[in-house]
């Protein structure tokens, strides 16, 4: 039996639409366009006139279009509860219980989530702020979010034993689960040899580590499970985080990434357990993130971490590719992606949504 | 919270690697705070530190996205564990850098008033 859940929104929002543009490398359209596209795509989806729409939530790092350009263009009259959040990956699972929190006190009843942007022809990630500690770590000539990742993985790979054969394992299977997905960037095979002989970008992370720069949008429309009685049901979200990777001067392990934090959280929110996920979309920004959130939430034991990663034990996490592969739309199209498992019979997916040693996790669960 | 990172720099200046201490606990402080993140002291002299320090961890850049770095790969970039207890950011240097590990032993220099580390 399990445990009652403890969180009110538990169960009482649903996944009624989604909606993903096509991911380029150069979409030639606005972020404002690009939004438009994917929320029209979500609100045909769940079969939802626009105006039915009273709540806008977005998430951006000021590279998108704010949630009021959108309802206009989308020709709302009027809008109820809306938002554009400052923030980037971490937002990703959280964005759906700041949703479910305004469907199960009443504040909304139908609420459009997007994340709009032209992350490769526009506002790239690879100099995005490190934070304050910039002025400390500029001067040595490091910038963006690939190195302080990269310093993090070093000693990841160190404490785990595990090598660039595993990282190549966790990359080679999002290709391979990525190659029946008309919808990703990256479906060619990638051979061990082929990963070893490319360079590095910021050791040891080579450009194939790193997730698909992208151009594109993603929507989802969130109703009261009452309204949509088939659709997948949000049922535990939690956000946090602590000592690790996004403050390296202080942390004990400069490796712990939200997960540590949050997965705990996670499972006394739900009342669940790690064998109850069936498919787990894990915010893939970095290869090795990969290994870590499995170990962290509990999906594998960290001492046959290995030599899982080496059997293809993880090829059902990330069935289209993930942000490896699919595309970067900040994570939300792992989002999308959960909601297409649950509605082909899953009965529970595990979403993640990683900004350093902070982040958020969902469980999804199938009407 | 961040402090006043002048002296830090000003040592720097005179080739002295000089980290916060907090007064109250003794411990060090770095980055530089404005308060002591283990008990909120707030008077956190810069004392000098010995000049050894542990590679905790570090990554060799081969493709850099600081335009006046471009050109100057593949360089080291590293978070080093001083003694006194506080972890400074900054690069290896004095050594290729497929030499450099973790747990690797290293040694404070100045380049350009910029603390950088050497094996030791
Ligand atoms: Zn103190």
């Amino acid at each position: 039996m399990r445990e009652p859940a403890v969180q009110g929104f538990a169960g009482r929002a649903a996944i009624a639409g989604i909606g993903l543009t096509e991911l380029t490398r150069r979409s030639g359209r606005t972020e404002l366009e690009l939004a438009v596209h994917a929320a029209r795509l979500a609100l045909g989806d769940a079969g939802m006139p626009p105006a039915a729409l009273d709540a806008v939530l977005s998430y951006h790092m000021n590279d998108s279009a704010p949630s009021l350009q959108v309802a206009r263009a989308l020709r709302l009259e009027t809008i109820g509860w809306h938002n554009d959040i400052s923030g980037g990956g971490s937002q990703t699972a959280s964005i759906l219980g700041d949703a479910a929190m305004l469907i199960a006190n009443g504040v909304a009843r139908n609420v459009l989530i997007y994340r709009a942007m032209n992350g490769r022809s526009g506002t790239r990630m690879n100099t995005a702020s490190t934070g304050p500690q910039e002025h400390f770590t500029l001067p040595y000539g490091m910038a963006g979010p690939i190195p302080m990742f990269a310093l993090a993985a070093t000693r990841y790979l160190h404490d785990t034993g595990l090598t660039a054969e595993h990282l190549h394992a966790v990359v080679a299977q999002s290709r391979q689960n990525a190659a029946a997905n008309p919808r990703a960037l990256r479906r060619a095979p990638l051979s061990l040899d082929e990963y070893l002989a490319a360079p590095y970008i910021s050791a040891p992370l080579r450009a194939a580590d790193c997730c698909q720069e992208t151009d594109g949008a993603c929507a989802l429309v969130l109703t009261d499970a009452r309204l949509a009685p088939e659709a997948p049901r949000v049922r535990a979200v939690v956000r946090g985080g602590g000592p690790g990777c996004s403050a390296m001067d202080r942390a004990p392990d400069v490796s712990a990434i939200f997960s540590g934090t949050v997965a705990p959280m996670l499972w006394a929110a739900s009342g669940m357990r790690p064998g109850d996920v069936d498919v787990a979309l894990l915010y893939d920004a970095y290869s090795w993130l990969v290994p870590r959130q499995l170990t962290d939430f509990g999906l594998v034991r960290p001492a046959g971490l290995g030599d899982f990663l080496l059997a293809r034990g993880h090829a059902g996490v990330n069935p289209h590719g993930g942000l490896l592969s699919e595309g970067y739309v900040h994570g939300l199209n792992n989002v999308a992606q959960a909601v297409r498992e649950l509605r082909a019979g899953r009965e529970t997916a595990l979403v993640t949504g990683f900004g350093g040693s902070y982040g958020s996790a969902a469980l999804l669960t199938r009407a | 919270m961040g402090a006043d990172p002048d002296p830090y720099w000003t040592a720097c200046r005179r080739g002295e690697l000089a980290i916060q201490r907090c007064t109250a606990c003794d411990a060090r402080v770095h980055l530089p705070a404005a308060e002591c993140p283990r008990c909120g002291g707030t008077d956190l002299p810069f004392e000098p530190v010995g000049g050894d320090g542990i590679v905790h961890t570090f990554t060799i850049v081969y493709r850099s996205f600081v335009p006046a770095f471009r050109g100057r790969e593949p360089y080291v970039l590293a978070w080093i564990d001083l003694p006194e207890g506080a972890r400074a950011f900054g690069s290896v240097v004095g050594c290729p850098p497929e030499r450099v590990t973790v747990g690797m032993r290293v040694r404070v220099m100045f380049e350009n008033d910029l603390p950088v580390w050497r094996p030791a």
